[in-house]
């Protein structure tokens, strides 16, 4: 062949993209790996698509880092927890928390929620009692007052609750927050605001406002917040293990979130194995059957290369993508669907390449002699024809590996992706049905299709990098 | 008068490994009517030579001066303009070295040897296909050739619409490189007796650039052999292959298989010199089996041992300068 | 005549290849189970509205069963589930070569109907227009940049190209339509984020006019950049190779103009080449116009593929695919006689 592997390597490595691309794969795959080392495999059914785990997180908010680039100063997402507690006998009986919060911000936060999580009782359910003091000293008294609800009869103390999931209050949705906060509003400034009306402007407001000469809760009251709970019990053994107290932020993590509030860098990040994964796999089943089936098909000739032949005609004269969205509709929307339906339509182009390529092999003297010397055609195609178009195979398998990234994402964006995996193709399928690029939310469109873009680059590179070494034409003089 | 007058012609590429001196100070006479037959090796510098007289320059070309009188018109002061208007085909033609390609495939050939008359001579087509009917006839094609595409056509036919091509505007000059190299041998015998009987017809001068020295005995008047961009060796056909000077001339002819003959043919040990970095003195010392001291330090002077015949060689001048 | 000859071997061969995929696609349909749960639905359907029907007539509800569960059968029997799909793939076949293809179920055309016939007739001027307006402007800047580049290898303008082609291959056409969306539309507000006229859209022709060229801005824009990296780059490489041949410098040796040259022995010559890889990018045209319809809302037969499968509406999702391979079948036949014209040297 007169090309040794050491020269391969060294013509691939004089191009500056070849660096960049092998640069970048290395990066995937470490990310990769690290995803796989930290995530569970069941990360899609398990987390990303139960709304309930994300519950506590902020909805459609930017990324925090670009608060750097904002004068507006917007409030960080708070998860505050305690499992201190003291208890207190002063007529009644009460299991206390205390929460201490700073707020420093030019918007309000997004909402609030509580939660109280390991309840042990043994009479009467404990009745959860909040109050919260903002920085100026205006307190509002029981903001929440809460029952737990009474256990299912057949029952026998002691009676253990929320250890799997907590109790928990999402404030904006609570009626009786609601009232408690027209409550508050009457007797401290006046105002004859309904509930269903403080409904509609948001509590937040007035939970962390001060109302300026118009009435209106426009400012923020900066400062050291106290938010209080009492949890009322009725047996001296009854036991809380802890309270959180969720102040949504307007901004959140590396990435932000979506409208149902999943952790985008966390979505971002498990589409770096799977991206890899349908690249490879699609990408070298592909290969191997286009070209076990080209260089069947070259150098057997008669029948069978018709026949081959035939089969790479009708696909190729098959428009793609309608075709695929046929077949995963009707196969069902799962990755191996998807990555057999690509297989498919990928290797008839293979094929005819090879094809070619051995035909031209097959001529030359040294195969005549093999044959003449007994080789058997499986010999011959092993040992002889394969070696030619090996490299030009390897890179072509290189090259089809984003070709299949692409193809997956743009079958997820129409809503045939695997509902069980996010991609990165799911994520922006979810961006543009839920309206987001028309609510400007621009932390969920342009990740991902960066990180698509980014990844099938590395192997374009990669590709151009090589393409001189197979094709000696292209190669640089030295 | 001389038809083609060159006088010091220099062409050099710059490439990657570096400069290539591919011609090196060539001067040559052809007179009118006259076949020169320019022979020497692969890489020897002759396709260049007929690049540089036809301004078919490529793209990398470093130096490229001289002096190329044209029935007396000095072509070197010519813009290209006026090189492509006025000499290009209508002074000079060529046929190109693998005629198998020289014909656009997806257009009737009779159109392309109309075309130089349709473009210089601003002729219509009706007009021109009538001169071209006329020359395919001279050459020996059938009239329906006009209307064939270049896949239709036989490699010896391919030949002849090439020939009549490069004859249609009546060129006083044609260079033909390697034009039956890719012919089998009863189609070259054809094609060098067409290409006799044009010479004599019309009085054409030509050069006649191969590799193949007794081919070029065939139609030469006059024989050049060209080696690492020089003429080492220029006189009569007869001269040249009866009464050779220089070693490498000798060598050429040795190396050629004779009819009647039971010696083995000789074989020129070495390789073609580097045209980026040529030996010192004269190019042809590490191959030269009449090598002297003198010849590896300075370059050969131009000699002429014979009335009408030169050759750059150490053994017929003056050693002592 | 020879020409005539191979032309319609062609066409048959297509039309072969349509009516194969028709069959592929039943068989899939039958054997997956599919096609008896799709009918099998239509029938419930069918003899669910049966059934209110009957409750406002008939008061027995015995005798309400009885007749319902005949109707039932009978239906069954009309629509072949009684027997096994290999049965109903003739009557099936013959249907949509026919272009009976049946009621959509949740889109409708602009006058109501719901029969995917009228749906499709409605949509399909609106899917060409795009893609033909995309692909014309993709090849037009394929060929002339490509050439352009092509004598100059190795220049910034060259390399700039080079680089673009690369990098259009890596990104999807779908996503950068969203980003053009969100810049164009939601930030700058200069361009309309989707559909093909505003609504209600103006009356006066050329007022009607200049709407229409302003919703279709973005999703041609899109399109073309989808399309065009490729074909400029391909160009390039078939117009690098044809200069090198002999022919070419011949062309020169006879002293032609080098825009003649050109024209003549360089692009006149490439064009066989530069068209089948046309035609090989076809499919992906049709892909990127289906992808580029859904993001823009542009009311053609590809967003109308997004309904169905956001509806799930099989029988809608049938017939579209029948019918873009028909439309893509279609396409290449016409690219196919356009190559026989080109190049002389194809022989059947």
């Amino acid at each position: 062949m007169g090309f040794s592997a050491r020269d391969a390597l060294s013509e691939f490595w004089t191009s500056r993209t070849s660096k960049m691309g092998v640069a970048l794969i290395v990066i995937l795959f470490g990310i990769s790996a690290y995803v796989l080392v930290s995530y569970p495999l069941n990360f899609g059914t398990q987390y990303w698509n139960k709304p309930q785990h994300w519950a506590d997180y902020p909805k459609g908010v930017p990324p925090s880092w670009t608060q750097t680039f904002s004068s507006v100063r917007k409030p960080e997402h708070m998860i505050l927890t305690t499992d201190v507690s003291e208890k207190r006998t002063r007529g009644i009986m009460t299991i206390d928390f205390n929460i201490n919060f700073d707020l420093r911000a030019d918007i309000f936060p997004q909402f609030t929620s509580f939660s109280l999580s390991d309840l042990t009782f043994y009479d009467t359910p404990p009745i959860i009692h909040l109050t919260l003091t903002k920085p100026d000293g205006s307190k509002i008294e029981d903001l929440l007052v809460e029952s737990v609800p009474y256990p299912p009869s057949g029952q026998e103390p002691p009676y253990v609750k929320y250890v799997e999931s907590p109790l928990r209050v999402y404030m904006p949705g609570s009626p009786a927050v609601r009232n408690a906060i027209a409550g508050y509003l009457r007797t401290e400034f006046g105002s004859t605001l309904t509930p269903l009306e403080i409904r509609n402007m948001g509590l937040e407001q007035f939970l962390f406002g001060s109302p300026d000469e118009e009435g209106e809760f426009t400012n923020i009251v900066e400062g050291t917040y106290n938010l209080e709970v009492q949890v009322e019990i009725f047996h001296e053994d009854d036991t809380v293990g802890s309270v959180k107290f969720v102040v949504g932020g307007q901004v959140y993590g590396f990435m932000g979130t979506d409208t149902l509030g999943r952790d985008l860098a966390v979505g971002l990040l498990f589409g770096f194995p799977v991206a890899l994964f349908i690249g490879f796999i699609t990408s070298t089943l592909t290969t191997i059957v286009g070209s076990v089936l080209g260089i069947t098909s070259g150098y057997m000739g008669g029948r069978v290369d018709e026949l081959i032949q035939r089969v790479c005609d009708v696909l190729n004269t098959l428009p793609q993508l309608p075709i695929l969205i046929f077949l995963v509709f009707i196969l069902g929307q799962n990755i191996w669907n998807i990555i057999v339906v690509l297989v498919f339509f990928g290797w008839s182009g293979l094929t005819i390449l090879i094809r070619s390529m051995v035909l031209q092999a097959k001529q030359e003297q040294f195969i005549e002699a093999s044959i003449a010397s007994g080789a058997s055609s499986r010999w011959i195609m092993a040992r002889h024809i394969f070696p030619q178009v090996a490299p030009f195979i390897f890179t072509q398998m290189i090259f089809f590996t984003p070709g299949a990234i692409l193809a997956e994402a743009a079958l997820s964006f129409l809503g045939l992706g695997d509902p069980t995996l996010p991609t990165w193709g799911q994520i922006l399928e979810r961006g543009f049905q839920t309206g987001a690029i028309f609510l400007g939310y621009w932390w969920w469109i342009i990740p991902p299709g960066l990180l698509i873009v980014v990844t099938s680059l590395c192997f374009v590179f990669i590709a151009q990098g090589l393409e001189p070494v197979v094709n000696p034409r292209l190669r640089r003089m030295r | 008068m001389m038809v083609l007058k060159i006088r010091d012609l220099y062409l050099y590429y710059q490439t990657l490994r570096g400069e290539v001196k591919a011609v090196d100070g060539v001067s040559l006479d052809i007179e009118p009517g006259e076949a020169l037959g320019l022979v020497g090796e692969s890489g020897c510098g002759k396709t260049s030579m007929s690049l540089g007289i036809t301004r078919l320059l490529p793209k990398n070309v470093e130096t490229y001066k001289g002096s190329i009188e044209l029935e007396g018109v000095e072509l070197m002061t010519l813009t290209n303009e006026q090189y492509r208007n006025d000499v290009n085909w209508q002074k000079i033609s060529m046929v190109f070295q693998g005629a198998m390609n020289s014909l656009n495939p997806v257009l009737k050939v009779g159109p392309q040897v109309a075309e130089p008359l349709v473009i210089h001579r601003e002729m219509k087509e009706e007009q021109a296909k009538v001169e071209v009917l006329e020359i395919f006839d001279k050459v020996g094609l059938p009239p329906e050739t006009y209307d064939r595409y270049a896949h239709e056509l036989s490699g010896g036919m391919k030949q002849r619409v090439v020939v009549a091509m490069a004859l249609i505007l009546n060129p006083p000059f044609v260079i033909l490189d390697e034009p039956t190299s890719a012919l089998d041998v009863s189609i070259q015998a054809q094609t060098m007796n067409l290409l006799k009987r044009l010479k004599k017809e019309r009085d054409i001068a030509m050069i006649f650039i191969t590799h193949d020295i007794a081919l070029s005995s065939d139609i030469s008047d006059k024989m050049a052999v060209m080696y690492g961009g020089h003429i080492v060796e220029m006189g009569s056909a007869e001269q040249v292959i009866l009464s050779p000077k220089h070693p490498y001339t000798e060598k050429l002819l040795a190396s050629t298989p004779r009819l009647r003959s039971y010696s083995q043919p000789d074989f020129i040990p070495g390789a073609p010199p580097d045209l980026v970095n040529p030996p010192t003195g004269c190019n042809f010392h590490p191959r030269c089996h009449m090598v002297m001291d003198i010849c590896r330090e300075r370059d050969p002077p131009t000699c002429y041992p014979e009335e009408g015949q030169r050759v750059e060689c150490w053994l017929y001048g003056d050693k002592n300068e | 005549m020879r020409l005539g000859r191979s032309l319609l071997i062609k066409a048959l061969s297509l039309l072969m290849v349509v009516v194969v995929t028709l069959l592929l696609m039943n068989v899939i349909l039958g054997a997956t189970g599919f096609s008896d749960r799709m009918l099998g639905a239509l029938v419930n359907e069918q003899v669910r509205v049966y059934r209110q029907g009957l409750l406002g007539t008939i008061a027995n509800p015995d005798e309400i069963t009885r007749i319902v569960a005949e109707h039932e059968e009978t239906l069954r029997r009309a629509y072949g589930l009684d027997q096994p799909w290999v049965m109903r793939l003739p009557q099936m076949i013959w249907r949509v070569m026919t272009f009976d293809l049946g009621e959509a179920k949740s889109s409708q055309t602009f006058t109501g109907s719901t029969l995917i016939k009228d749906l499709i007739a409605e949509r399909l001027p609106k899917t060409v227009l795009l893609i033909t307006t995309s692909v014309a402007l993709s090849a037009f800047l394929g060929i002339t940049i490509g050439t352009k580049i092509a004598t100059k290898p190795g220049s910034r303008l060259d390399r700039f190209f080079s680089n673009y082609s690369a990098f259009s291959y890596a990104i999807p056409t779908w996503w950068t339509g969203l980003v053009f969306i969100m810049v164009f539309a939601v930030f700058l507000r200069v361009l309309p984020a989707g559909g093909m006229y505003s609504s209600p859209p103006p009356t006066e022709s050329i007022a009607r006019f200049l709407d229409l060229l302003l919703h279709a801005i973005l999703p041609i824009s899109t399109l073309v950049l989808a399309l065009s990296g490729a074909w400029i780059y391909m160009t390039r490489t078939m117009v690098l190779n044809t200069a090198q041949q002999d022919f070419v410098n011949v062309a020169r040796a006879k002293g032609l103009p080098e825009n003649l040259v050109m024209r003549r022995y360089i692009v006149r010559v490439a064009a066989p080449p530069i068209l089948t890889n046309v035609i090989l990018g076809l499919a992906g045209s049709i892909g990127g116009a289906i992808l580029t319809e859904t993001v823009f809302g542009w009311p053609g037969m590809g967003l109308l593929y997004w309904n169905a499968i956001v509806t799930a509406d099989e029988g809608l999702i049938i017939a579209l695919t029948f019918i873009f391979t028909l439309i893509y079948v279609i396409a290449r036949m016409i690219l196919e006689v356009l190559y026989v014209i080109l190049d002389p040297r194809v022989e059947y």
